[in-house]
């Protein structure tokens, strides 16, 4: 018996968004990701929520095509909806109902019976954290609590895929943790993400796969661990004595390797040519001239590494 | 003997995230959900109950005169003096409590309407399986729902009181089988009406009270100027169809009387039939063209 197919959770295929007058939000935009936890990165104006719009069927693309879980958007955009959450990044909740009638309510909307969407609506609040608060009004709900009723309203109607809007803006560290710690959890629930967000820490936090663009154009897209390579640098901290840096890239050179001092602690040291000898080297070298070594580690490249490397900036 | 089992210490239970397998319904089921909201929330149901007194207390002000005239009705009924059959007023002037429903309708519509805008509940709202033209049909529809409740009703009261207190149910049901069919079309074309112009001024503001004060404004000066142009006229001028309010009670004269009712400023004038059902049609399809380009689109 053959596996069924999973289909992608996004392929898009040369998708142009021109708003006219020389607004071009998206300019053919070609990219497949698979379904799980997707960081959409980029900068203010660079396509985010031009995508969502499109994904949500609510607008049609100037060119090109998009399939979202599977089924062509412009064949059926708003039926496409039915199996979407959406978290968006702005107030948007209506403060004078309680958050069990919010969740609720856009748990009907979204084309549950009336006893399942309260149902479920008591259940995803549970699971947020506000099963204590459901009954007060979100008028009075601090920004953390309308972020958490934002995603239960997004969770309520178990949607294939979930978009995520800036979910941790303007959270202090505590709710951005906590944030992050739910919506982490999301892809053990089955359920896929697609994070947008301008913070490359959150992505490398909760997602497994990213897509830049920048300007509407697709800038790097991929598996979050095969992207974060390691850099080829070993950064090495050495003491024992004063001027142990300068000592210490001073006979790596000799020896022929590339390093220099970052601080007054620690030396990089470029091994790309020798491999993993190089560590040997580092060793030997420190050893040979009497110092101390503290930590020997490679560098690894971030997601901001990458992103201003691949769009050039 | 049986022995007791060790004293549990105390367990938490994450009950974690379950999948839903049950029915979905589509865009019919969520504008459904919709309507059902919105009069939900016009009637002030599971709002506080200062938002509950103003709907209940108006249903009761609308019903009063029914309640007077069966009341009076039941005090004469054995009268030796044998007074003329008393009618406070008829089914067809009855549909004409139309200040009261007005007013409901100023203070209700901008409430179903204006937060959506204002707090930014639009986006959520077109990111579940609803358009624009759905969204115009579930509020429009609520309003006209309750405004139709809000006028049938009274009539019921009116009806089945005064059959009640006739000297036989039977003739007065047999007499009147007409307004069977009079009273329920006629306040459907009212509470159509007042809807769909209530939710279009509704929709042009973020704010309330700029909302319900448009409402009552454009009332109060087109019935103002009708009134001048129609004294100007000896009574009577195709003008008076400015008074946009007044419309749907030139249609309803229509339907229970074949022509306009002398009351109207339209009385008398050539065509005023027609130009009636014209300018009311022209009114209502513009009001709903308004909606659904004021809902056509909206930004995330």
């Amino acid at each position: 018996m053959h596996p069924v197919p999973v289909p992608p959770l996004l392929r898009a295929t040369a998708v142009t968004m021109d708003y006219g007058g020389g607004a071009v939000a998206l300019a053919g935009l070609t990219v497949e990701v698979p379904p799980g936890s997707v960081g959409l990165v980029g900068a203010n104006g660079a396509g985010k929520t031009t995508l969502f719009r499109l994904m949500l069927g609510l607008m049609q693309p100037s060119s090109g095509a998009l399939e979202v879980t599977g089924r062509n958007v412009a064949a059926d955009p708003v039926g496409i909806r039915s199996r979407l959450g959406y978290m968006p990044e702005h107030d948007c909740l209506p403060l004078d109902q309680t958050a069990s009638d919010v969740v609720a309510t856009f748990g009907e909307l979204a084309g549950l019976p009336p006893r399942a969407a309260r149902q479920r609506a008591s259940d995803v609040l549970d699971l947020v954290g506000l099963d204590e608060a459901r009954f007060r009004p979100v008028g009075g709900f601090s920004t953390g609590m309308r972020q958490r009723t934002k995603l239960a309203q997004a969770l309520v109607a178990d949607p294939q895929l979930v978009l995520l809007d800036e979910p941790t803006a303007g959270l202090d560290p505590v709710g951005r943790e906590d944030m992050l710690e739910l919506v982490g959890r999301l892809a053990g629930f089955g359920i896929s993400i697609i994070l947008a967000t301008h913070l490359l820490d959150d992505v490398q936090r909760v997602c497994d796969h990213v897509v830049m663009i920048d300007r509407g154009r697709l800038v790097l897209a991929g598996p979050i661990d095969q992207l974060m390579q390691t850099t080829g640098v070993l950064r090495v901290e050495v003491g024992g004595r004063a001027g142990a840096v300068e000592v210490v890239a001073a006979a790596l050179a000799e020896r022929g390797l590339a390093a220099r001092a970052v601080d007054a602690h620690s030396v990089e040291v470029d091994t790309r040519e020798h491999g993993e000898i190089a560590f040997d080297i580092v060793r030997d070298t420190v050893a040979d001239n009497g110092l101390r070594l503290y930590a020997l580690t490679t560098r690894h490249r971030s997601l901001d590494d990458l992103f201003l490397q691949e769009a050039g900036r | 003997m049986t022995t007791l089992p060790p004293t549990m210490p105390g367990a938490v239970y994450d009950r974690g995230y379950r999948p839903y397998d049950g029915p979905r319904g589509g865009r019919r089921h969520a504008t459904m959900a919709l309507w059902r909201l919105s009069v939900r929330r016009a009637l002030g149901l599971r709002r506080s109950w200062r938002q509950k007194y103003f709907p209940w207390s108006l249903l009761a002000i609308t019903t009063v005169p029914a309640i007077v005239n069966v009341g009076v009705g039941y005090a004469i009924k054995d009268d030796p003096l044998e007074l003329p059959e008393f009618e406070f007023f008829t089914y067809r002037e009855y549909v004409g409590v139309s200040t009261a429903l007005l007013l409901f309708v100023a203070l209700t519509a901008p409430d179903i309407v204006c937060p959506d805008r204002a707090q930014r509940v639009l986006p959520l709202l077109f990111s579940r399986p609803l358009t624009g033209v759905d969204y115009v049909v579930a509020k429009v529809g609520a309003m006209a729902t309750i405004v139709f409740g809000f006028g049938f009703l009274p009539h019921v009261v009116l009806f089945v009181g005064q059959m009640l207190v006739s000297d036989g149910a039977l003739d007065y049901l047999t007499d009147n089988a007409e307004v069977l069919w009079q009273v329920p079309v006629s306040v459907a074309i009212l509470a159509l009406y007042y809807a769909a112009i209530g939710v279009a001024l509704a929709s042009l503001t973020d704010r309330r009270i700029v909302g319900g004060v448009a409402i009552l404004g454009m009332a109060l000066i087109t019935s103002a100027v009708s009134g001048i142009l129609v004294q100007a006229s000896d009574g009577s001028t195709a003008l008076a169809v400015v008074n946009v309010l007044a419309l749907p009670l030139a249609v309803r004269d229509l339907v229970f009387l074949g022509h306009i009712g002398p009351e109207s400023g339209l009385s008398g004038v050539d065509g005023g039939g027609v130009l009636a059902v014209g300018a009311y049609l022209v009114v209502l399809l513009s009001a709903l063209a308004l909606l659904f380009h004021r809902y056509r689109e909206v930004d995330l």
